[in-house]
């Protein structure tokens, strides 16, 4: 069930982008030619156009293009005369680093703001609310810029670009982990509050379990599993975001690649690009699905329930 | 008064060329103070990433410069714009200006090891000339070159069509960079990754989306001693604020495509410096679609030469990093010729021309004629015009509708762009071309670059059409005169200005700033490209 769902989105994705990509300007036989402005011949032109299909009725080009999908042939970029995978592979890793490192910071800023917030009291609640809802509309163009004023050419701490050392992806994950942890901080303040009112917070402390202990077992777990659950939208978000923060701090990645591949119309790499992206999301929803469901016993006995009847 | 702009013009720009050129000569031949000769610099380009490090492939800017690094020319221009000698020692002419005769300079090796014989030369002008290589600069360049002999071991003999004065100045040109042999017989896709020149550093690596790294090539002969820096780090980082930051921080030591704010406040201080080297070829103007609508009307076009004043903007805009031209060509081009009178902005004589010419204004104040308005359209290149450039345009805007004329300005990407351009759906526009020597008017003025490539690609944007033009450029770019070639072109130059087909703006701003710990920068090659052979950190 779970498969076929992906699927679909997969194909949804495949589809969409297909189409869109037609939507950018230019004629895709001269992109495959060096762009636009050059001077390839008419021959040139003709010849990509028959060895790329161009030339084929649209539809004919999309079912060709599902085929070679299935057989797992994402083609060749034109920019960067390269197989697509090849170049995906080479760019994954940079992307994912800096979405985990997102990942990590945002949920330590998340649960200190939360924690801090409810152990607080009500100005501190005030307060935490009033720095989770600025962190979480704030751009990442902007906030990367302020980052790198402050930290790179003002106090001289960190560098402003990517660098081979793990220095240079503290302001890059600094810019992607805040405002998702100001959205994340209002997620699970909301959702300690609401736990620590429910009846099961109540026993636990009356079978004279410490407070820590309850907070940490009950109120944190059930607030945890929301928040846990939205990981999965999370870091579709900070993929999103990357083709921003990679552009700003010089990262190589799958945004960076993908920015550049839709300036040149570089048709066979963005619909890589996009499917790769679509392929992680599903991955880590599920992912995230599941721990939620681990550390949440009533969405267990429901679906349970659910499949037996 | 072409004498007396290019004093002024000049002045500043050659000042600190000059004595960069000096300083980085003392430091090749006697160090006056200790380098570090294991350092590596890193330089930050906002050019896009090339798709292919070979400039024979394609053949634009963001390739020259990188290419500028490893590979040479034959031919070498000096500041005071004559042809020296680089990979050749000397060239002699037929006197029909049908067949040159270039000797090699003596032992000069690939940094693979083969020599760089009369055979190698040979086969650099096939592979430009080859339509699979896609050439489009270097081709265009050699087009007059019929066939390339290897003569005997050390002479390369080239035949020409029909006589071709800006030969040398092609020549000069990376995108007819001479490679090793060997790596030209690869597959182009690995040629592309890393060509094989005699230049001062190589390529080790290339990091998609990321980097190149050179490193110093220890047999280089060719220029003066061994280069001081162990290696570089080319690095892409198309955000300004981001390549400024990373400047300022010591992160990178170079940065290319300085916005003038950013050259402004640097100026100030002495821990970065400012090398301004003006691309040859043609100035940064507004041309004006003479093919069609109101501006094929010579008085309109007239009207709106002298209705806008552009000087204040430039001088606001561009924070004094940006002098106002007033001719076709490049402040570096030799025989440019000015006439700054045409454009004495005198409004109330504008709008008498558009009164002349039947314009009358209509109730919303945009002036009419037979029913149409006078409305303009202005596609403008994002990727080709900075910001500064931009907003200039808006300045235009504004003042022009004070004269009752309608302008629409069109920000778009640089596909749709061309594709605005290749349907004629304009009416002004701005393009840069870069090229060594006044030939570059042929290219842009000639009615002949008025009929599209195949592509859809054509160069006279302003679709001048005047067959005594194209007269005075087929003879100009075929005379082995030089004197009746400056003269050619200054009539040439005197036409496309009077005819109002153009708004010359400023040079094709080229703008580096470098850590002042950096010594010996400001060499440049023919296309205004830095080398950095010559360039160590100090202390």
């Amino acid at each position: 069930m779970r498969i076929g769902g992906a699927i679909l989105v997969l194909w949804a994705a495949a589809t969409a982008t297909f189409f869109a990509v037609r939507l950018i300007p230019g004629d895709p036989a001269q992109a495959f030619l060096g762009g636009p402005g050059s001077q390839a011949s008419a021959e040139a032109l003709a010849r990509v156009r028959a060895e790329n299909g161009f030339d084929l009725p649209l539809w004919q080009q999309y079912l060709d293009y599902l085929g070679r999908l299935l057989r797992g042939e994402l083609g060749t970029s034109y920019s960067l005369h390269a197989p697509v995978s090849e170049v995906v592979g080479e760019q994954l890793a940079g992307t994912l680093e800096l979405a985990l490192w997102s990942l990590v910071i945002a949920w330590v800023i998340a649960l200190g703001l939360a924690l801090w917030s409810v152990a607080g009291g009500p100005v501190a609640a005030r307060i935490a609310a009033g720095i989770e809802m600025t962190a979480a509309v704030l751009p990442h163009f902007w906030l990367g810029s302020v980052l790198i004023l402050l930290f790179a050419t003002g106090l001289g701490w960190l560098p402003a670009i990517a660098t081979p050392d793990a220095r240079g992806i503290i302001l890059p994950a600094l810019t992607l982990a805040i405002p998702l942890a100001g959205f994340l901080a209002q997620l699970l303040r909301e959702a300690l509050q609401d736990a620590a009112a429910q009846p099961f917070v109540l026993t636990a402390r009356a079978r004279g379990e410490s407070h820590a202990s309850v907070f940490a077992r009950h109120t944190l777990r059930h607030a945890a599993g929301p928040a846990i659950g939205l990981t999965g939208w999370a870091f579709g978000s900070l993929m999103s975001g990357a083709v921003v923060v990679e552009t700003i701090f010089a990262r190589p990645g799958l945004g960076r690649t993908l920015v550049s591949a839709v300036q040149v119309r570089d048709v066979p790499l963005v619909i890589g690009l996009t499917l790769v992206a679509a392929a992680a999301y599903l991955v880590v929803s599920v992912l995230s699905d599941l721990a939620e469901r681990a550390l949440n016993p009533a969405l267990r006995i429901r679906t349970e329930a659910g499949a037996g009847a | 008064m072409n004498t007396h702009r290019r004093l002024l013009g000049f002045a500043v720009p050659a000042l600190l060329l000059g004595s960069a050129l000096a300083l980085s000569a003392c430091s090749a031949v006697a160090p006056t103070e200790p380098v570090s000769t294991d350092k590596t610099l890193v330089y930050a380009s906002g050019d896009a990433e090339p798709t292919c490090l070979d400039p024979h492939v394609g053949g634009n800017y963001p390739q020259s410069l990188l290419a500028a690094q490893f590979l040479e020319q034959l031919v070498s221009e000096n500041k005071d714009g004559e042809f020296t000698p680089w990979l050749a020692k000397s060239w002699t002419t037929s006197p029909d200006g049908l067949t040159w005769t270039f000797t090699l300079a003596d032992n000069v090796k690939f940094s693979d090891g083969t020599p760089l014989d009369a055979a190698a030369v040979v086969r650099n002008i096939e592979h430009v000339q080859d339509p699979e290589t896609k050439s489009s600069t270097g081709y265009l360049a050699l087009a007059k070159v019929s066939k390339a002999t290897a003569t005997d071991a050390h002479t390369v003999t080239l035949n020409l069509s029909q006589p071709d004065s800006a030969l040398l100045e092609s020549l000069s040109q990376p995108w007819l960079a001479i490679e090793s042999p060997a790596g030209l017989a690869r597959s182009q896709d690995e040629n592309c990754q890393a060509p094989i020149g005699t230049g001062a550093f190589v390529v080790d690596s290339w990091k998609r989306q990321d980097s190149v790294t050179l490193s110093r090539n220890p047999h280089y002969t060719t220029g003066k001693g061994e280069p001081a820096l162990a290696k570089i780090t080319w690095r892409f980082i198309p955000d300004s604020a981001t390549r400024i930051a990373a400047l300022r921080s010591g992160d990178v030591q170079m940065i290319d495509n300085a916005q003038p704010d950013t050259i402004a406040a640097s100026a100030a201080s002495d821990e970065i410096k400012h090398l301004d080297a003006p691309r040859p070829g043609s100035v940064n103007r507004i041309e004006f679609n003479s093919s069609r609508g109101p501006l094929a009307d010579e008085r309109v076009r007239e009207a709106l030469v002298r209705g806008v004043d552009v000087n204040a903007g430039i001088k606001t805009l561009f924070f004094g990093t940006a002098t106002r031209s007033y001719s076709p060509l490049s402040s570096v081009e030799k025989l440019g010729f000015s006439e700054p009178k045409l454009f004495d902005t005198d409004v109330n004589a504008a709008k008498k021309l558009l009164d002349e010419a039947g314009w009358v204004p209509g109730t919303d104040g945009i002036r009419e004629k037979d029913g149409q308005k006078l409305s303009l359209k202005f596609p403008v290149s994002t990727n080709q015009s900075i910001p500064a450039e931009q907003s200039l345009f808006e300045q235009i805007q504004e003042q022009a509708k004070g004269l009752g004329i309608a302008i629409t300005i069109t920000p778009l990407d640089l596909s749709s762009w061309y594709e605005a351009l290749g349907k004629n759906d304009y009416d002004l526009v701005s393009a840069p071309y870069t090229k060594v020597g006044p030939d570059v008017l042929r290219i842009l003025y000639h009615s002949a670059g008025i009929t599209p490539a195949p592509s859809g690609y054509f160069a006279n944007h302003a679709q001048v059409n005047l067959p005594a033009l194209d007269d005075l450029l087929t003879r100009a770019a075929e005379t082995g005169d030089q004197t009746e070639r400056a003269s050619l072109y200054e009539q040439a130059q005197k036409t496309i200005l009077e005819g109002y087909y153009i708004l010359p703006l400023y040079d094709q701003q080229n703008h580096f700033l470098y850590s002042g710990k950096l010594t010996g920068v400001g060499e440049v090659n023919s296309v205004g490209n830095p080398l950095l052979r010559g360039v160590s950190f100090a202390g």
